[in-house]
């Protein structure tokens, strides 16, 4: 066990943020907090990095309280962006290292590592006022993990990247992994979550709907999702016994179940022994489930 | 490096090489030399002509050796008739015509001018009739004009002598006119680095917080660490820019005009005593840093950057009332506003150098006053680290009175 969040409790005068909390992040491991705004990350975040207090419970790492250990080993990419403006790509790199109690020269190859990595070579030298929205954003996630941080956060560390930049820090973050990094983020893409997380946290208004492993959360539902390409109109396909739900899609339908025995008649039926171009039987993605589960259309 | 230096001096790095910080600089010394060599400046760029005024003299009297020409006017004395001379003077030939007669053994005069005088050159053309006035009615009583001019000269010898041994010695005319002069610099002087530095420290922590960095600075330092470095590299970027000023400004007033100006700088602080000089220092070194704690504070109380002159508002006022009231008290340094203002820590560091300077004061009030101002430093300092540790990443909207409510709602 690496970090503990033993029943965490965040009240404020007229409300609370976060609602007895606990779950369990291993060493090494990817763990995802998923929620919708004001479920309660940012604050969990800001109370795992003794940035708030607890109003009740505890947080630990390796059994020491998270305010009595060295800050060093955290790194952290807060949701909105911040970086000093007028100083440069590279000298932003070495002073967030040095605050993190690394030696300039020891910083050196990171830092070259990392700006050649991250494709930023031509903007060392440059302001980082002068950067593109993206360009700062990857400026502020190496300034993060440079000092090689034990446990790193990541506030929505995916927010307003292009698809090949969100590549580049998705292969970033699994290479921190390798390397024995324990990293907390949350992310509004769930695909993301799906993709790199081993376990997760799904939280709505402070309060844990699920903590466990990801496949644990998609058995919990089962696999309940059925897409059949076919010419059977949908009139037929609805009436089918155990079919809650039909989407008709450009060119096959997706079924919602009851459950997974339905689909064995429902194949029968459907290909009626013959070849069928396309049944798939799956979990539902993790967007559907957290939809369900949180009650709302937006994630 | 520790973390404490790392900040101060990616702060003081940051600052020093900022162009605003080295215009600043430049502009000080442009202001301060222009005033130093105004009269340098004028002669070389406006070198005016001296007034031409013609004199009518109307009396039996010998007039001319009352009214001696200088640089700045030349009295003619005419024989022309009164319209001719009025012709002139239209014409632009004379700038003015005074016409000098007797009446019953006084003199009275009349100016004839075309284009009005300047309320300066009226003021010296004024002063010189009256003086030519006075010495005019001595010369009626028969008196040689030496005789009459060693009346019209003499001055009673004062000095003064304070009969409570308590009391410090009393100070005399040229001491209080040294001090009020170096008072008004020193107040000056305070309220422009106060003025400055505030609005330094509180843009840049509220820039700080405004752009987030603070969050990722914070899961790093402890907002002690944090708020004392702000402080620190702050209050050093002020040292770093009084010493400038004065470095520079020593060196041109040592080398040009063969160091005249640096002989009156010496002139003026001989005639302060040497306590004066050290309560002047401590006075604007602690409200510099009284003023860089409230800015830290309200700059702590924003949500961005925008925001920071509206939370700086109430410090700059406070500077502002002290800055005013040392104004006031230039004219007349004893009054009761004077006195209630060198108590009141944001103002006494302007306030308090006038009364020890320009007052007889006895020794014990600028050493209260100045405990009073260390006492606040303290309080305020620890007041506002605590409250700088809960508002740095609260963020609220509304007026400042609205923030702390904010603040302390959901921190409590």
């Amino acid at each position: 066990m690496t970090l503990f969040i033993d029943q965490v409790t965040k009240r404020y005068q007229d409300f609370v943020a976060v609602d007895n909390l606990s779950f369990t992040i291993e060493k090494g491991e990817i763990f995802g907090l998923i929620g919708q705004n004001g479920a309660g990350k940012t604050t969990t975040f800001r109370m795992i990095l003794d940035l708030q207090e607890t109003t009740e419970g505890d947080i630990t790492w390796n059994g020491t309280h998270i305010n009595s250990i060295n800050r060093d080993i955290l790194g952290y990419l807060p949701e909105e962006r911040g970086i000093f403006p007028s100083m440069t790509v590279e000298d932003q790199l070495y002073f967030f290292g040095e605050l993190r109690g690394q030696q300039k020269k020891n910083l050196r190859k990171e830092v070259d590592y990392w700006i050649d990595r991250f494709e930023l070579e031509d903007k060392r030298k440059a302001k980082a006022e002068t950067l593109s929205k993206g360009n700062q954003q990857k400026v502020q996630l190496i300034a993060s993990f440079i000092h090689k941080p034990e446990f790193l956060i990541l506030d929505e560390p995916f927010s307003g990247l292009d698809p090949v930049n969100m590549d580049l820090l998705k292969n970033a973050i699994l290479e921190l992994r390798e390397n024995g990094t324990t990293i907390l983020f949350s992310s509004h893409q769930m695909d993301n979550v799906e993709e790199l997380c081993d376990h997760l946290c799904l939280l709505k208004r402070g309060v844990s709907l699920f903590t466990g492993s990801l496949l644990d959360l998609k058995k919990q539902y089962g696999k309940t999702k059925l897409t059949i390409r076919t010419e059977i109109p949908k009139e037929v396909l609805e009436r089918l016994e155990g079919v809650k739900e039909i989407h008709v899609g450009k060119d096959q339908y997706t079924l919602t179940l009851i459950n997974e025995s339905y689909a064995q008649p429902i194949f029968d039926f459907v290909s009626n022994g013959k070849y069928i171009e396309k049944f798939s039987l799956d979990y539902l993605s993790l967007e559907e489930i957290f939809k369900d589960k949180v009650g709302g259309t937006h994630v | 490096m520790s973390k404490f230096w790392l900040l101060v001096k990616q702060l003081y790095k940051q600052k020093v090489k900022a162009k605003s910080f080295i215009f600043t600089i430049v502009i000080y010394i442009v202001a301060i030399s222009g005033v130093m060599f105004w009269s340098d400046i004028k002669e070389a760029f406006f070198q005016d002509e001296a007034l031409q005024i013609a004199l009518i003299n109307e009396t039996d009297a010998e007039l001319e050796a009352l009214f001696e020409s200088t640089s700045d006017i030349e009295f003619t004395f005419s024989n022309e008739e009164m319209t001719e001379l009025e012709k002139q003077v239209t014409d632009g030939d004379y700038a003015a015509a005074i016409f000098v007669r007797d009446q019953e053994n006084s003199l009275t005069a009349e100016i004839a001018t075309f284009e009005p005088l300047t309320f300066n050159d009226q003021l010296s053309i004024s002063s010189i009739l009256q003086y030519a006035g006075k010495l005019y009615e001595v010369q009626q009583l028969n008196l040689t004009s030496e005789q009459a001019e060693k009346i019209l000269q003499s001055e009673t010898v004062i000095s003064m002598k304070n009969l409570n041994e308590q009391s410090v010695n009393g100070k005399s005319e040229d001491e209080k006119a040294a001090g009020i002069n170096a008072s008004f610099l020193v107040g000056f002087l305070i309220y422009s680095f106060v003025m400055t530095f505030l609005s330094m420290i509180t843009t840049d922590v509220a820039s700080e917080k405004g752009s987030r960095v603070l969050e990722v600075l914070l899961a790093s330092v402890k907002p002690a660490t944090h708020f004392t470095a702000k402080l620190t590299g702050t209050f050093l970027l002020a040292l770093t820019q009084i010493t400038t000023l004065l470095l520079i400004l020593g060196l041109l007033f040592m080398f040009i005009d063969g160091g005249s100006k640096w002989d009156r700088v010496i002139v003026i602080v001989n005639e302060l005593s040497f306590s004066y000089i050290g309560y002047a220092v401590a006075f604007l070194l602690l409200t510099i840093i009284l003023y860089l704690i409230l800015g830290a504070l309200l700059g702590s109380l924003v949500s961005k950057v925008e925001e920071s002159s509206q939370a700086m508002m109430p410090a700059m006022i406070l500077g502002m009332i002290g800055f005013y009231v040392l104004i006031s008290g230039m004219a007349s340094p004893d009054t009761m506003l004077i006195k209630v203002f060198s108590y009141i820590p944001f103002t006494s560091g302007m306030v308090m150098p006038l009364r020890i300077g320009a007052t007889d004061i006895s020794s014990s009030e600028p050493i209260l006053s100045m405990l009073i101002l260390i006492g606040t430093v303290i309080l305020m300092f620890l007041l506002s680290l605590s409250f700088y540790k809960r508002s740095v990443l609260t963020y609220s909207s509304g007026g400042i009175i609205q923030k702390i409510k904010t603040v302390l709602k959901v921190t409590t």
